[in-house]
């Protein structure tokens, strides 16, 4: 292995070391492991501010809110704010649409669940030739890495 | 899983092992196991040798596994995977790997101090993250005003090329928060494949509240190899009773955003040689008008430097009913327009789900979907494609098990007629030890 590696890994070991000794020292607001079992939430995707007010000084829900299109746009918030998305989802729930080394697209391993908003719906294959064509920056986020443009390789090279 | 775990790279599975074995004696006292298990058996017609259709038949078993409440506080593990056999010896799955360990990781979560440690396979989402590892993941806040995360370990995306010797990947994000007021982010990442660098970003998110509860959320990422901004991303988040709308603006820079270095795949390769920039501006918005009905719009504008503009308008109605909260209706319609007639079409789609059947039926739920699309020039000599799904399913041992019948059939320009069987069966365990 070459030599520049380990010396990341070092770096990485040291800052992780000092991340650590911090932590164990300071209180600040942290966001629950599970969303309370008992709060009703339910199975449609909720509004939070039903519920919740639209923030206080810790905490912004407002921007949790799963509005029509937060399947198409949740990332911002989500780059931000994982553990608060893990509060009501397992990881295993984003990797329908979010993985490396799928097979079945989401509409097709839940296909009886109409109810959910999933990309590629229906025909993609010819419909994804224009909606590559004019926005190719979402394919990325998912299709980047060669194991997730694996099933692309056959018409692509 | 067992078998999943000999499908991917060897040095996966012996890392997973010595994973079992260093926590094996912690794992006997697992107090709670939970299991669930989807098995779906998929049957349609494909012409694989060019000589006539033939039935392939592949049968997909996934698996998920959570384990807590250990002798050691805080301590869990997770495993999700998924394997795929062929029942009918077509060769229609030949050059694809039949399966994947999507995530087995340990987790410790410091019962009183806000920090916490993830070990094994799994999915990173921070930041300039969005990526699937073999490694450690610690995350914790350092103070009121600061939090970080960093990772470490090999990539799994690129374990298919080169082998894994030489892959490395590691990153983190650092936060600065104050109160509610703003949260600004950095995040970092580095990705080796056999020795060459993939990826090389830096990113920049932003988050800061505005009055009357609006927000502004901003994120960019600046490629550091070829030294340019690849992307800038701001959206303002508002709500005016009920309505909500979301404006936004991005910014790509084909060169730098779509360049991944020793890694990079078509089509994306070729994206970043043509060198075009897109800009976007839209809003999306959403209006609750009762309990019962929801409208959401969507209107987005594309222009290139080099490409010809287009405009993409949504509209979608959904209805819920008020006393079953599964059971919806919705219809959507999309327009893309573009100065050039090879990007039009028009997206049509119906769906409906019907719950709580039971009472009154054998059956539990049925759902049903068409999704249409009509292009404006043909695409392999057809100008359209449509694709109706049909569903129903049924409940058993207090919704321990589920059964889901689904057909499909479709008529678009690279299947002429295709329709398709898809069976399957969940099962959910919960028990302790
Ligand atoms: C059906 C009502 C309901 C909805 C909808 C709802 N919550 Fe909650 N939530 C509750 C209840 C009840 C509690 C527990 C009481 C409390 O702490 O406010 C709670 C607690 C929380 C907490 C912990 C609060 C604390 O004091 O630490 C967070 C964070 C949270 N919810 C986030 C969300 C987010 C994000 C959404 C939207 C995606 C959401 N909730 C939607 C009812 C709801
Ligand atoms: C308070 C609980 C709660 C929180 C917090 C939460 N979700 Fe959800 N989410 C739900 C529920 C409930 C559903 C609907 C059930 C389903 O689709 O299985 C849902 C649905 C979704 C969907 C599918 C939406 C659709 O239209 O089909 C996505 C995508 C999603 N959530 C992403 C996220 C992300 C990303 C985060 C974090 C930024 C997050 N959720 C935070 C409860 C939550
Ligand atoms: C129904 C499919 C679906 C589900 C489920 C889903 N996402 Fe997404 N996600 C998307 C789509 C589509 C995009 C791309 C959006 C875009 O380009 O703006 C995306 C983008 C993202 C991004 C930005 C990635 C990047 O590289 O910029 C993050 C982070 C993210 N999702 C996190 C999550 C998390 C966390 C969950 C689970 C709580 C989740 N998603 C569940 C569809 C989904
Ligand atoms: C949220 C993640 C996500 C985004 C964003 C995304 N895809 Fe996909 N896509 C998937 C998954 C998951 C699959 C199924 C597994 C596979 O084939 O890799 C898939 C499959 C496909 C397929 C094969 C479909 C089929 O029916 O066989 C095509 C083509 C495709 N995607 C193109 C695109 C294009 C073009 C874009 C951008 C406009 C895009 N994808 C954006 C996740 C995504
Ligand atoms: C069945 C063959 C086929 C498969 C499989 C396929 N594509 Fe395509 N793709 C095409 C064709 C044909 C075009 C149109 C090329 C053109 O118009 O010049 C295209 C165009 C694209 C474009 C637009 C690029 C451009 O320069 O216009 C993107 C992005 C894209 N595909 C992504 C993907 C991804 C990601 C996958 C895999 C998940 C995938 N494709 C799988 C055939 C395919």
């Amino acid at each position: 292995m070459p030599k520049p590696i380990k010396i990341q890994y070092f770096l990485f070991l040291l800052l992780t070391s000092v991340l650590a000794a911090c932590a164990v020292q300071t209180q600040s607001y942290r966001v629950p492991a599970q969303h309370p079992e008992d709060s009703g939430i339910g199975k449609r995707p909720p509004i939070c501010v039903d519920c919740h007010e639209a923030s206080d000084d810790q905490f912004n829900w407002q921007q949790f809110n799963h509005t029509t299109y937060f399947a198409d746009n949740h990332r911002q918030v989500a780059l931000r704010n994982e553990q608060a998305c893990a509060m009501c989802h397992q990881t295993s729930f984003c990797n329908d649409c979010h993985a490396t080394g799928l097979e079945l697209k989401p509409s097709l391993k839940n296909q009886t669940e109409t109810y959910r908003r999933t990309p590629h719906r229906g025909d993609y294959l010819s419909r994804h030739r224009i909606d590559g064509r004019v926005d190719p920056s979402s394919c990325f986020r998912c299709h980047r890495n060669p194991k997730a443009s694996g099933s692309c390789v056959r018409c692509h090279g | 899983m067992a078998r999943i775990l000999t499908r991917t790279s060897p040095s996966l599975s012996v890392f997973a092992c010595c994973l079992f074995l260093l926590f094996s004696p912690s794992m006997l006292f697992a107090a709670e196991l939970q299991i669930q298990s989807d098995t779906l058996l998929r049957v349609f017609e494909r012409d694989t040798t060019g000589t006539g259709d033939e039935l392939v038949a592949p049968i997909y078993q996934y698996l998920k596994l959570n384990a807590d409440n250990f002798s050691v506080e805080g301590l869990s593990f997770h495993a999700y995977g998924w394997g795929r056999q062929e029942l009918l010896d077509s060769d229609f799955f030949r050059e694809q790997s039949s399966g994947e360990l999507i995530y087995a990781y340990l987790e410790y979560t410091a019962p009183d101090a806000p920090f916490s440690a993830r070990l094994g396979r799994q999915y990173i989402f921070s930041g300039v993250a969005n990526d699937s590892i073999d490694g450690l993941w610690l995350k914790g806040t350092l103070s009121e005003y600061f939090s970080a995360s960093v990772y470490a370990g090999q990539p799994v995306g690129l374990s298919t090329t080169a082998g894994r010797s030489g892959d490395s990947i590691y990153g983190g994000r650092l936060a600065h928060k104050n109160k509610n007021f703003y949260e600004i982010g950095l995040s970092y990442q580095t990705s080796q494949n056999d020795g060459d660098t993939a990826a090389n970003l830096l990113g920049i998110d932003l988050s800061a509240g505005l009055p009357m509860n609006a927000s502004l959320y901003g994120y960019s990422t600046r490629n550091l190899e070829t030294e340019g901004w690849a992307e800038h991303s701001y959206e303002v988040n508002f709500q005016l009773d009920r309505f909500s709308f979301r404006p936004f603006y991005e910014y790509y820079s084909y060169l730098d955003y779509f360049d991944s270095g020793a890694n990079a795949t078509n089509p994306f390769k070729l994206l970043a040689l043509s060198g075009e920039d897109l800009s976007t501006f839209g809003v999306d918005a959403s209006w609750r008008q009762s309990e019962s009905f929801t409208f959401g719009g969507k209107f987005k504008a594309y222009s290139y430097d080099q490409n010809q503009a287009s405009n993409l308008i949504s509209l979608i109605v959904s209805w819920n009913s008020e006393s079953v909260e599964l059971t919806q209706a919705g219809a959507e319609i999309g327009y893309m327009s573009g100065d050039a007639a090879n990007n039009d079409y028009l997206l049509l789609r119906l769906y409906g789900f019907y719950d709580e059947l039971g009472d009154r039926y054998w059956l539990d739920f049925i759902s049903g979907d068409v999704v249409y699309a009509l292009y404006d020039r043909d695409i392999l000599g057809r100008s359209y494609s449509v694709f109706t799904s049909l569903g129903a399913g049924k409940t058993f041992f207090n919704d321990q098990l589920t059964l889901r019948l689904s057909g499909d059939y479709s008529q678009d320009p690279y299947f002429d007629d295709n329709l398709q069987v898809l069976l399957s069966a969940s099962f959910a365990y919960d028990f302790s030890l």
